[in-house]
């Protein structure tokens, strides 16, 4: 079995590099050719409408689907899939848990696939990280939008990856959970993660994001880093990029 | 290995909790073995019937891909197998844990499904205890490799459950002559043929290998 490197250099070593990315299914391009280059440690959002492409690139970046053409590289240059796979961590649209399982069930399952040393432990420091920690052993079933979510952020961060995919995570989180959650966000990029952000929300982008990517129809429209304008000249140039709300 | 071990541990604690697939398989398989006896011409099935080997795997094989397909259904739901596709070791392993809960729960219907049969079509089968569960443990393998195969490629189509089916059953021919021939054999002389219990064990090597191979590619999308 191979085992995840640790330290400071897993960290360190993640940046994604895409050149000419496009992914069709079948004759619809949900991604058109794409060039993209995140250094190692940003915090990246991804904003556009709905059928920009958004979640496409991410499951893309996270090695759940095969770009149709184009260059690729999440990570170290290593041709090894399962080494990439190991510095991912992932929240899809849905929140990849068990119903039957229990919170801590679910977190302790995550970190046995991953190799995770002590998987109870780490169950139980995630479940108190996340408010969790009198329902860790009840069923997933049994939560709320909003608890199960918290479950499902706790899941993404159970083998420490270097490099967190988020898709929409403050879903269903009330204000005081999603701003919890984007404290940890910030505490987890301040620590040296790559992450990148898949939002509707501009304002959470701006917010929590170094940079801010939006996509239209599957083309990056506009590639933004804060520094790059005035606070209010750099959220109003991506609003009018983005257009009214839909 | 720990993978194998999690998936598996993973798969029977959902079953034992939500009892989704081992009644289902059940209920199948033996409604399957009534069907089929009342569909026999005469009253009298004593001794060795001709066709019995033959009606008894029809029900095995039916309740096994009904618990297959199902063995999949769980994980769409929250999009769990995204999660099942990014470990950082080969997806073989979720093949393994997969298949092996798949098996234990094969290997209960079959058991339940045999004593059921012994009964109603009045065939031998305990005085051949033995060596019949060896063979029906080389059948179980063989399906539970080829049918967790293909239930991980049919999960994201839209006909699912016709697709499994449609895919598996020819590739299941051998298996099944294999498996009906050395039933035969230990119903009728009381041993199974050696060729037969041959084809079983390359059978089951074949599609263990070739699907442990090829799961990486199952889960992309």
């Amino acid at each position: 079995m191979w085992h995840r490197p640790r330290g400071p250099d897993r960290v360190s070593a993640w940046a994604i590099e895409a050149e000419g990315l496009e992914k069709r299914f079948g004759p619809i391009a949900a991604l058109q050719p794409l060039d993209l280059s995140v250094r190692a440690g940003t915090s990246l959002a991804v904003v556009g409408p709905n059928g920009a492409g958004k979640t496409t690139l991410l499951r893309l970046l996270a090695g759940l689907a095969r770009p149709s053409a184009g260059r690729l590289q999440v990570g170290p240059a290593d041709p090894d899939r399962r080494r990439r796979r190991a510095g991912v961590g992932y929240l899809g649209h849905a929140t990849l848990l068990y119903p039957a399982l229990s919170a801590r069930e679910n977190l302790v399952f995550t970190g046995r696939l991953h190799g995770v040393a002590d998987p109870d432990a780490r169950a139980a420091e995630l479940l108190e990280a996340h408010g969790l920690t009198g329902f860790g052993d009840r069923r997933v079933s049994g939560f709320s939008r909003g608890m199960a979510q918290r479950v499902a952020i706790a899941r993404a961060l159970v083998h420490e990856p270097p490099l967190l995919l988020l898709d929409e995570p403050f879903t269903g989180l009330d204000p005081d959970a999603a701003d919890a959650l984007a404290a940890r966000l910030a505490g987890l990029h301040a620590g040296g993660r790559t992450v990148v952000l898949v939002t509707h929300g501009l304002g959470r982008a701006t917010a929590f994001a170094e940079r801010v990517v939006v996509l239209r129809r599957g083309t990056l429209a506009v590639d933004m880093a804060r520094g790059d304008a005035e606070p209010r000249a750099f959220e109003q140039t991506l609003r009018a990029t983005l257009g009214p709300p839909s | 290995m720990n993978v194998l071990r999690a998936v598996l541990w993973k798969d029977l604690l959902s079953e034992w909790r939500s009892r989704d697939r081992l009644p289902a398989m059940l209920v199948f398989a033996l409604l399957t073995v009534v069907v089929l006896r009342f569909s026999q011409p005469g009253a009298s099935l004593a001794g060795n019937p001709p066709g019995a080997p033959g009606l008894l795997w029809v029900a095995y094989v039916f309740a096994a891909v009904l618990g297959m397909n199902r063995a999949f259904a769980l994980e769409l739901e929250n999009e769990a197998l995204a999660g099942l596709a990014l470990v950082p070791v080969d997806r073989g392993w979720i093949f393994l844990g997969k298949a092996a809960a798949n098996l234990l729960l094969l290997a209960l219907a079959q058991v339940t499904t045999g004593l059921f049969f012994e009964i109603l079509f009045d065939v031998d089968l305990l005085s051949v205890a033995a060596p019949f569960l060896g063979v029906a443990l080389l059948g179980a393998v063989g399906l539970t490799a080829a049918g967790t195969l293909f239930a991980g490629i049919s999960v994201r189509t839209r006909y699912r459950e016709v697709m499994l089916p449609l895919l598996l059953f020819p590739l299941l021919v051998p298996l099944l002559v294999g498996a009906v021939q050395a039933t035969a054999g230990l119903l009728g002389e009381g041993r199974a043929g050696p060729a037969a219990l041959q084809l079983l064990a390359v059978y089951d090597g074949v599609f263990l290998i070739a699907s442990f191979l090829l799961f990486e590619y199952v889960l992309d999308e």
